[in-house]
């Protein structure tokens, strides 16, 4: 019984584990490649780790460590899967052809065009406030 | 039991394997990162079940000091990639 969940969630996370590196492989920019990479980790090598909780038990020195590794790899690996597209994106890597949106871009943009309509207008308060405030 | 651990620490390594692949021909330095930072979780998995294989719990303390800091490798490499070498 118990070695039958074991097996089945050694199972289930060695799939998610191959279908991920199959994505990283096929995936045709960085930054697909990246969700994927972030797949493995969650789907792919946690049902693993509680494989081995399940099979040594949560108090035995094996299963104690894995659940250790678990949060650690839960906590840790967005984290630098975040830096790296972060660093990815401002590094000038290309999208895919087909990508639909990039929402960075636009807001960026969009931050440009505020900017410029806003400048012509704060220089002529910037000037006249003083003038306003001296009789206060 | 032993013996699905052994398959299990197999299987990482395989499938770790697959993305030298990618590692080898990745375009950008960003392919290569990821490739190495799955490669990195494979391995502490693949490290994990062969010391529950073997029955040796020295070699947890390799698979604990991989989870904490393998991290760090691509922490510092997209610094490097978002500001340059200095």
């Amino acid at each position: 019984m118990r070695e039958g969940i074991v097996i089945g969630l050694a199972v289930v996370g060695l799939a998610f584990s191959l279908s991920g590196v199959v994505g990283i492989l096929r995936m045709p920019d960085v930054y697909s490649r990246i969700q994927c990479s972030s797949k493995t980790i969650t789907m792919g090598a946690l049902p693993v780790l509680i494989a081995l909780v399940v099979a040594e038990g949560p108090v035995s020195p094996y299963g104690s460590r894995a659940l250790l590794v678990a949060v650690l790899l839960l906590v840790l690996n967005p984290v630098a899967s975040h830096a790296l597209a972060r660093a990815a994106y401002k590094a000038g890597v290309p999208m895919w052809a087909g990508a639909v949106t990039d929402e960075v871009a636009e807001q960026v943009a969009a931050k440009q065009v505020a900017a410029r309509q806003v400048a012509p207008g704060q220089a002529a308060p910037g000037q006249a406030d003083p003038g306003g405030q001296a009789p206060q | 039991m032993a013996n699905v651990c052994l398959a299990v620490a197999i299987a990482e390594v395989a499938i770790a394997a697959l993305l030298l692949v990618r590692l080898a021909a990745g375009p950008t330095v960003s392919d290569r990162i990821v490739a190495l930072n799955t490669m990195s979780t494979q391995a502490t998995l693949a490290v994990l079940f062969f010391a529950a294989f073997a029955g040796r719990t020295i070699y947890l303390d390799v698979a604990l000091w991989l989870a904490s800091f393998s991290y760090l490798g691509a922490i510092v490499w997209s610094r490097y990639l978002e500001r340059g070498l200095l």
